[in-house]
C-alpha cells in the first residue's frame, strides 16, 4: 500500500541541553528513549516510538525516515531505487533503534531516506478508548506529531522524479521557472492525503529546509508564536499563510539554527489532484501569502 | 563598555559586555544580513579586522571551520566582543532600522563617504 507518512528524522545539534530545552519544553516533544549523544522524542498523538531524534554535535540533518505499510513495500522501493540507479542498501532490524528491517536509500541530493515497516508501539497520550481530545497537562506548544519537511537540492527536478518514480509520490504544487518548462525551483510531493509529505527546494545537496510539526488551527499557531517570544526562540516568519498549500504557518529555529515550522491547515490533496503551478513573479505571494515578498532567508538559510 | 567599529560604514556602537555582535547591531538600531541568529546557517559571517571575539556556544565545524576562523572570519550572531572590535561585513553596508536605538548606542555618527 505504500509510504504512510513522514515517519522521523535525526536532527544535529551543538548544543544538547538547548536542543533539549527547545524541544521538550518548548514544542512539548516526550523523551522515549535516550542514548550517548542521542535523544529521541514523540509527540503526544504518535503511536510509534519516536519521529524526531536530536544528535549532538554539528547542524543539520543526518536522515530521514519513511514508515510504509508492509514488507512487500520495502521490497518494491528497493528495486525501483535500484532501477532508478540510486545507492540502496538493506538495514538490519535495530539499526535504527526499536525499528525493524528495512531499505536504506540515497537520493541524488545525497539525502540519506529509511524506509521501514515496523517500530516499537508506545500508543498515543489520550489512548483509543473514549478519548479526551487532548492530553489534560500541555507542556509548551505540545505538538501533536511531526508532519513533513522541506530539503535543498542542486537538481529539484531529478529528485523530484526520483521521489515519483521511486517511492510513487505525487506533485502537489511546483514552482516552475516557466508554465511549460520541464525543470523545477521547488516542488511539494505527497505519499497520500497530505497536501505535501516531503517538499524540495533549489538549493546545495543534503541541505535541511525545515521540518515541520501539526498545529490543530490558527488560534493555536497565534499561541505558539507567544510562547517562543516567552522562550526567547528566534523565529523567522510571524504567523502568517503560505500560498501554496494554503497552510497557516510559523517559521523558526531550534537553538543550533535549525528551521521548525508549526503547520496548520490547508487542502486535503488526493492522487488524482491537478498540480498547481506557481511562476517566478508569483513565488514572493505562494510562499508567503500577506507579504507577498519572497525574503533572502527562505532561499539562503538552511543547515 | 568597549566600542564595536563597522566598517566599510565606519559606525562605531558601543557594546555591553557579554553582548554579541548582532546583539550589539541590533540594540545600536543597524540590520545587516543575517539568517537563523542561532549559528547554523551562517550566513552572517563578517570579517575580524581588529581585537577579538569569544564565543558562547559551541559552533559546528561545518559552519565556520578552523581555516576561517584562521583567516578572520566570524560567525557575528555567536561571536561576542573582547574589549574594542572592527570588523568589516561582506559585500554589504549597514542598514539603520532605527534612528532612536543609535541615538542611544552611537559613540561616532558615520562618516559621510563622497
Amino acid at each position: 500500500m505504500g509510504i504512510l507518512r513522514l515517519g522521523y528524522l535525526h536532527v544535529r545539534v551543538t548544543d544538547m541541553a538547548e536542543a533539549r530545552k527547545h524541544y521538550i519544553e518548548t514544542m512539548g516533544l516526550k523523551v522515549t528513549a535516550e542514548e550517548a549523544g542521542k535523544v529521541y522524542l514523540k509527540g503526544w498523538d504518535e503511536w510509534d516510538h519516536h519521529s524526531v531524534v536530536l544528535e549532538e554535535g554539528g547542524v543539520g540533518l543526518a536522515k530521514l525516515g519513511f514508515k510504509v505499510q508492509s514488507e512487500d513495500d520495502l521490497n518494491t522501493y528497493e528495486n525501483n531505487a535500484r532501477t532508478f540507479g540510486a545507492t540502496v542498501e538493506r538495514m538490519s532490524k535495530g539499526e535504527e533503534l526499536e525499528v525493524g528491517q528495512g531499505i536504506r536509500v540515497t537520493t541524488p541530493s545525497g539525502h540519506v531516506v529509511e524506509l521501514y515497516n515496523e517500530i516499537t508501539y508506545l500508543g498515543n497520550e489520550v489512548g483509543y478508548l473514549n478519548p479526551y481530545p487532548f492530553p489534560r497537562h500541555e507542556t509548551g506548544i505540545s505538538v501533536p506529531a511531526l508532519d513533513h519537511m522541506l530539503i535543498m537540492a542542486e537538481d529539484v527536478a531529478l529528485n523530484e522524479k526520483f521521489f515519483m518514480d521511486t517511492f510513487g509520490m505525487y506533485a502537489v504544487e511546483q514552482i516552475r521557472p516557466e508554465i511549460d518548462s520541464p525543470a523545477r525551483i521547488a516542488t511539494w510531493l505527497s505519499a497520500g492525503q497530505k497536501n505535501h509529505d516531503i517538499a524540495i527546494v533549489s538549493g546545495k545537496d543534503k541541505g535541511l529546509h525545515h521540518f515541520a510539526f501539526q498545529l490543530e488551527d490558527w488560534s493555536k499557531i497565534l499561541r505558539a508564536a507567544d510562547i517562543f517570544a516567552m522562550d526567547d526562540v528566534s523565529i523567522d516568519i510571524t504567523p502568517t499563510r503560505h500560498g501554496i498549500t494554503r497552510g497557516t504557518t510559523i517559521y523558526f529555529f531550534d537553538p543550533a539554527g535549525n528551521r521548525n515550522e508549526t503547520y496548520a491547515g490547508g487542502y486535503r490533496a488526493y492522487r488524482d489532484r491537478p498540480t498547481t503551478i506557481w511562476t517566478p513573479e508569483h513565488i514572493g505571494r505562494g510562499i508567503f501569502s500577506h507579504s507577498r515578498e519572497l525574503n533572502a532567508a527562505f532561499t539562503e538559510v538552511y543547515t | 563598555m568597549s566600542v564595536l567599529t563597522v566598517l566599510p560604514d565606519n559606525v562605531s556602537v558601543r557594546a555591553k559586555p557579554g553582548e554579541t555582535i548582532l546583539a550589539v547591531l541590533s540594540a545600536s538600531g543597524y540590520g545587516y544580513r543575517i539568517g537563523c541568529r542561532r549559528g547554523g546557517c551562517g550566513i552572517c559571517k563578517v570579517d575580524l579586522r581588529e581585537g577579538e571575539v569569544y564565543y558562547d556556544h559551541p559552533v559546528a565545524e561545518s559552519v565556520l571551520s578552523q581555516e576561517e576562523i584562521a583567516a578572520g572570519a566570524v560567525l557575528s550572531c555567536r561571536a561576542v566582543p573582547v574589549g574594542d572590535v572592527t570588523i568589516e561585513l561582506r559585500d554589504e553596508r549597514l542598514k539603520l532600522n532605527s534612528a532612536l536605538l543609535r541615538s542611544i548606542r552611537a559613540v561616532k555618527a558615520p562618516t559621510t563617504k563622497e
